[in-house]
């Protein structure tokens, strides 16, 4: 019967060379968007990354925007037996940590409310400074200095070189003010980032605070695959040495990369979709057409004593073959077209980044497997109609079709 | 059970129509296309069913060979009554045990020669080497040997019709029934293709069974039985197969 499906498909070569090519076509297309929207993810994942680390390690009030007071700040010997743990897990690269204050920023006259986080300049966990795009970034020994969001400096009228103050209130409930120098002008990945944000050194945010404390131990992981069951084993040792922490992962720390996944998602889905109705609909019409002129052949094979069923097996081979065929030259044809972009290098520039990167074309299993898969199981499913007419004609009217 | 180049007929009965009626509906109008027609082929009968167009002869071989079903009456085949049967399991008795040939010969355009006459032997699940041999075989007996590879449309009408006898012969079948075999055929082709379905019937001892309009068929028979409007209208026995 798989050799008859053949036949029948090679019976009427420019008909089928026409459904291959669709096929193919939809599914080399589909190949190609879907590996570049796979490259682009994970540049976009590998630059999350870099400012977030895989995990972080906090108060759990504190990671829900809940946290009221400075409860949430974990103690030098806490921080100390948390990075303990973690150091001892597998593919851990290192740990950094963080302090963030609420504040306000003042310029001459004018004043804004900023989120200034303290980092430990180069921590080798994390490079706050790849985001610098005018000036400089902060070095350590540093204490007075700030790197300002390129749209507050905008709003503030800052450059680099120029003197702002902070105000904060200390964990004991006292105003607290400090001057610093703007050494530098950021780009993120969020607008809204780069309004409110700054980085300051952390020994200047505990100074400001009047702590020894901070409020995140950021984690950066060999591999970013292993961040899930990274979280997962770290979470689990942090509950067996009681230390009432929380682990969170990149993808949910970071809303931008949240808000592109689930639109690159939807590209996924829509191409996908496309590419299944398009299929469908043309083989559907190749197989009706097709069982319109063997009708007669049809009755002929069920006078002969083929059942019902073994007609409908013949027309789905008869789609399962042209999605095959057809898939196959497509995952070849949209391998062969990838390569070339690939080749040809293109450069772009991830929002909040300054290092450009360079587009491409991912290979992933699925990348390949899915449009493929596809391909099959569209045309697989638009021979049901023809199949089902096929086992449904009555043999003597079909023997008497011309 | 062939002597002498005769098949001696065992007269166990291998088909039998039972007061066998079909009625088409035509627009308000019901057409009798058959009334009431008994008829019984014993194993190695040579019939032929002879009547003009529109008589019925077509519609009692479709019912006879199972591929309709009669609005009243019965067709048994080798004792067994057919009408309770399911589609699935008349097309099992089709495929093992009935041979059909058609008027237009109804090979499938896309198999060879070969391939053709083994279609029927696929569906029986015969191992490939027993397929082989008796494709060849059979082939070789309709006189189409070094034809196997042949695409039907490399074929004359009366050698496609030759592979038509063959695929009906091929899964050894307890009837053959035959459409008009030689309407679509010269005169001189008709005549080897019955002297050939005669052969057939002697050498094999299958109940062949031929509708047709063309007197020149007769001779060939054993008996034949007159159709018309419907009707069985006589019965001519001729005793053994003779030449015209």
């Amino acid at each position: 019967m798989a050799n008859l499906a053949l036949r029948n498909l090679a019976r009427n070569r420019r008909r089928t060379l026409l459904s291959v090519g669709i096929v193919a076509l939809g599914c080399a297309l589909s190949l190609v968007v879907l590996g570049f929207v796979e490259r682009s993810r994970s540049l976009i994942q590998e630059t999350t990354v870099l400012q977030f680390g895989n995990l972080q390690i906090a108060d759990p009030d504190l990671l829900d925007g809940k946290a009221e007071g400075f409860g949430y700040l974990i103690s030098p010997s806490t921080r100390e037996r948390v990075e303990g743990l973690v150091r001892a897990e597998a593919g851990v690269k290192g740990t950094t940590v963080q302090l963030s204050l609420s504040g306000l920023l003042a310029v001459r006259r004018t004043t804004a409310v900023v989120r200034a986080v303290g980092v430990v300049p180069e921590n080798g966990v994390l490079d706050y400074n790849d985001l610098v795009v005018e000036g400089r970034g902060l070095r350590p020994g540093d204490v007075g200095a700030v790197l300002v969001g390129q749209t507050l400096a905008e709003e503030l009228g800052l450059r680099v070189g120029d003197f702002v103050n902070l105000t904060a209130t200390t964990v004991a409930g006292a105003f607290n003010v400090s001057p610093l120098e703007v050494v530098g002008l950021f780009r993120f990945s969020s607008a809204e980032v780069e309004r409110s944000q700054v980085f300051v050194p952390l020994e200047f945010a505990q100074l400001l605070l009047a702590t020894d404390g901070v409020d995140r131990i950021v984690v950066r992981l060999d591999r970013l695959a292993r961040t899930w069951s990274a979280a997962r084993a770290i979470g689990r040792r942090l509950a067996s040495a009681g230390i009432p922490l929380a682990v969170r992962t990149w993808d949910v720390l970071s809303p931008f990369y949240r808000g592109l996944s689930g639109f690159f998602d939807l590209l996924f889905g829509f191409l996908i979709a496309a590419v299944f109705v398009l299929v469908f609909f043309v083989v559907l019409q190749i197989l009706t057409l097709s069982f319109l002129e063997r009708t007669r052949e049809i009755g002929t094979i069920r006078a002969l004593g083929t059942r019902r069923r073994e007609v409908f097996r013949l027309f789905l081979q008869e789609g399962f073959w042209l999605g095959t065929i057809g898939g196959a030259v497509g995952a070849l044809a949209g391998i062969a077209l990838a390569l070339l972009f690939n080749a040809a290098g293109i450069p772009w520039q991830p929002p909040g980044t300054v290092q450009p990167v360079t587009l491409g074309v991912d290979f992933t299993g699925a990348v390949v497997l899915v449009p493929l898969v596809v391909s099959v199981l569209s045309t697989l499913l638009s021979a049901i109609l023809p199949a089902y007419q096929a086992t449904r004609v009555s043999v003597v009217d079909a023997l008497r079709a011309v | 059970m062939a002597q002498a180049g005769f098949c001696y007929v065992s007269g166990a009965p291998v088909l039998e129509a039972q007061r066998l009626t079909k009625v088409y509906p035509m627009g308000q109008e019901q057409v009798r296309a058959l009334d009431r027609v008994d008829f019984t082929a014993l194993q190695g009968d040579f019939a032929v069913i002879n009547g003009p167009s529109g008589s019925g002869k077509t519609t009692l071989l479709n019912l006879l060979a199972l591929i309709d079903r009669p609005s009243e009456g019965e067709v048994l085949f080798e004792g067994q009554p057919t009408s309770r049967l399911s589609e699935g399991e008349l097309a099992l008795i089709r495929r093992a045990k009935i041979g059909l040939v058609f008027q237009t010969f109804n090979l499938i355009p896309v198999l060879s020669a070969a391939e053709n006459v083994e279609y029927p032997l696929l569906l029986t699940k015969t191992p490939r080497r027993e397929r082989k041999e008796r494709v060849a075989a059979i082939l070789a007996e309709v006189g189409l040997a070094g034809f196997e590879r042949r695409r039907p449309d490399e074929l004359s009408g009366g050698q496609r019709q030759r592979v038509a006898l063959a695929r009906a012969l091929v899964t050894q079948p307890r009837a053959v029934l035959a459409d008009e075999p030689t309407a679509n055929l010269d005169s001189a082709t008709g005549k080897q293709i019955m002297e050939l379905l005669q052969g057939l019937n002697r050498d094999h001892c299958v109940t062949f069974l031929v509708v047709t309009h063309d007197p020149a068929v007769i001779p060939y028979a054993q008996r034949v039985l007159t159709i018309r409007d419907g009707r069985l209208q006589g019965e001519e026995r001729r005793g053994e197969p003779g030449t015209p």
